[in-house]
């Protein structure tokens, strides 16, 4: 393990996160859109099915209740756009660094020769924008690494680079 | 019987080799005929003990009663022979192939050289039988989870287990450099558990087992009333007791006996599994033979430990014990299987801590301890278990430690090391701490190092993944022939 002494006062600065020195890239903008349409999915219907569960009770609760799932919803939009800004992924020479996160941030380091299988999936948002998720699974269940939001055709190269990567510098367990 | 592979042996392949000596060639074996007794036992002994209690219940004078529980066990058992008569095995061309099956047959081929492990297991009634099964733990896929040769004789178990060791690491040399993959599954790790890997034809030879260590009967009885489940049932006990006084009535008790029968059973089941745990080291790896009614005996190869865990109890540590336990790579466990399927492997289910740091030393090259605790501010964040975090490491092992009352030491390889994981939450962030987690295969043991001051969390998670490549390519080298 690295023999570097922390300075005792090493402050929380931007030096300190991992990250400085890595040109990430990133998932297509369109992965904001579906998010926004996956939130819209969830926060109207919730919202009916509340307005209509309180308005048993009275109109007014119904309203409060409607109003309180779409502010929630709103709410979560505005949180959205930094979760999606948060996402980055770099190929190095021997493994690949992904990050994600904004309340809690995590950056993930996997070697190629780690890689078991790599899934490309895509649910029926992502399908109608022409994305795809990059799923990738090492022997740890611990490890688990993806990359939303990647255009169908990036994501499918992608996949068949770190594949052969994986498949050049395999390690046994 | 010896039976020994000659050191420069060709692979079994090219020449037929006897594999059980006594029982003849390489030809078709059938398993012994009382497999079904010993299959059907649990179930069996179960069966007839409701069928008396029914019996005792009722006072059933009618004979037809009786009749048709006895055609019910008598199906049960038929079956079982059925099954018996259609199962076979055979060793050839360096693969064990077992089949099995009367309507839709089942062929399975298991290549020896992918052979991780196998365990000799006796339950209790192949015990009284004199019989053994033997379990095939095979790497990769959990899909073909291993195979079973269920049941053999005790003494023809144990020696076609050697054999088939002795079979699968003469196979296992890797052919080629550049089969990494095939020749990394057998790579011992020079030095790491056996002196010296040995020349094939020393395998399976006890004469040269080297005890390790042996788990004292009434510690183990005291460990676990101490630990969590003896703590439940005193529990238990004195409420119930508070319950029968104050009230006066025995009747409460009743509610509480499916608790207890569960506590029971827990506690049981584990001092059956961890009843005179004694672990050697052999040429092929350290041999662990443990059990009081069901007994298993398995063999962890070199070169196959994924991460070693020290466990210390708070009331432990008064009596200065411990619980070690390695993580073996293997195919998911079968869902009968679970329950010992979750538990860590226990080399020492409890010992001295001087017991466990010698077991360490057996199992790794080098002993790194956490000797770095976390930056002051961490204490902040994690007040109660500040005074157990740690961590440390060199250039094979990285070791972390942590826990509020229970610490936990865990230590991983870094030729074994999955992903690496850098995590940052709000608290630490303004803190200016970070931790980073370091993956192996399965879903067990990860060695968290908590709270690092950022700027050591970064440079570890840069420094990291170069370390464990080049311990992975040291490992490889040591893996090829010669090299």
């Amino acid at each position: 393990v690295s023999d570097a002494t922390p300075g005792p006062q090493a402050g929380p600065g931007r030096q300190d996160r991992p990250d400085a020195d890595i040109t990430w890239q990133r998932p297509s903008p369109r992965l904001l859109r579906v998010r926004r349409i996956e939130v819209g999915l969830v926060t109207v219907p919730a919202a009916l099915v509340g307005g209509l569960a309180g308005a048993g009770a009275s109109a007014v609760v119904g309203v409060v209740v409607a109003a309180a799932v779409v502010v929630a919803g709103l709410l979560a939009e505005r949180f959205l756009a930094r979760r999606v800004a948060s996402w980055g992924f770099a190929e190095r020479n021997e493994d690949l660094m992904v990050r994600r996160g904004v309340l809690v941030q995590r950056q993930s380091v996997i070697p190629y020769g780690r890689m078991q299988f790599i899934d490309v999936t895509a649910g029926p948002v992502e399908r109608s924008q022409g994305l795809a998720t990059l799923r990738m699974h090492t022997a740890a269940a611990a490890s688990d690494a993806r990359i939303p939001g990647l255009d169908t055709a990036v994501a499918a190269k992608l996949r068949d680079q770190l594949a052969a990567l994986g498949e050049s510098q395999a390690a046994g367990l | 019987v010896t039976g020994p592979i000659p050191a420069d042996s060709s692979l079994p392949g090219e020449s037929p080799h006897p594999i059980i000596s006594g029982t003849g060639t390489t030809g078709w074996h059938r398993l012994h005929p009382l497999t079904p007794v010993v299959r059907a036992g649990n179930r069996l002994i179960a069966l007839v003990v409701v069928l008396a209690l029914f019996f005792v219940a009722r006072q059933h004078k009618d004979g037809s009663q009786i009749i048709s529980y006895l055609v019910v066990i008598a199906v049960a058992l038929a079956g079982g022979f059925v099954s018996w008569l259609v199962t076979r095995w055979q060793v050839a061309d360096g693969v064990l192939r077992i089949e099995t099956g009367l309507i839709r047959r089942d062929s399975r081929r298991f290549p020896l050289s992918q052979i991780q492990a196998i365990d000799v297991v006796q339950s209790g009634i192949a015990r009284v039988l004199g019989l053994a099964e033997l379990r095939l733990r095979v790497a990769g896929s959990d899909s073909a989870r291993g195979g079973r040769l269920a049941c053999l004789r005790l003494a023809d178990a144990e020696e076609l287990r050697r054999e088939l060791l002795a079979f699968s690491v003469s196979a296992a040399v890797p052919p080629a450099a550049g089969d990494a993959q095939a020749g990394d599954y057998a790579v011992p790790v020079p030095g790491a558990v056996a002196a010296g890997t040995g020349a094939p034809g020393a395998l399976g030879d006890d004469a040269a087992e080297r005890p390790l260590f042996r788990v004292r009967g009434d510690r183990l009885a005291a460990a676990i009333l101490l630990s969590r489940a003896g703590a439940i049932s005193l529990a238990v006990i004195v409420v119930l007791s508070a319950v029968v006084i104050t009230t006066g009535k025995t009747a409460a008790i009743a509610s509480f006996l499916p608790v207890a029968l569960g506590i029971a059973a827990a506690v049981w089941r584990q001092f059956n599994a961890e009843y005179a745990t004694r672990v050697a080291a052999a040429p092929d790896g350290l041999r662990l033979r443990s059990g009081l009614v069901q007994t298993t005996a398995e063999t962890i190869r070199p070169g196959r430990v994924q991460g070693v865990r020290l466990v210390e109890p708070l009331v432990w540590r008064a009596f200065g014990w411990c619980r070690l336990e390695v993580d073996v790579a293997g195919p998911k466990e079968r869902r009968e299987n679970r329950g010992e399927g979750q538990r860590l492997r226990a080399l020492i289910p409890v010992g001295s801590r001087a017991e466990a740091m010698a077991m360490v030393d057996e199992l790794l090259v080098s002993r790194p301890m956490p000797d770095r605790q976390p930056p002051r501010q961490a204490r902040l964040k994690a007040p109660l278990s500040y005074h157990f975090l740690a961590s440390g490491g060199d250039d094979r092992y990285v070791v972390a430690s942590r826990g509020r009352v229970c610490r936990k030491t865990t230590w991983v390889p870094l030729e074994k090391v999955q992903s690496i994981r850098w995590v940052q939450g709000p608290v630490q962030r303004r803190l200016g701490l970070a931790s980073v987690l370091l993956d192996v295969a399965g879903r067990r043991v990860t060695a968290d190092m908590q709270d690092r001051s950022a700027a050591e969390a970064r440079d570890l998670l840069m420094g990291l993944p170069d370390m464990a490549r080049r311990a992975r390519l040291a490992a490889g080298r040591a893996a090829q022939p010669g090299g």
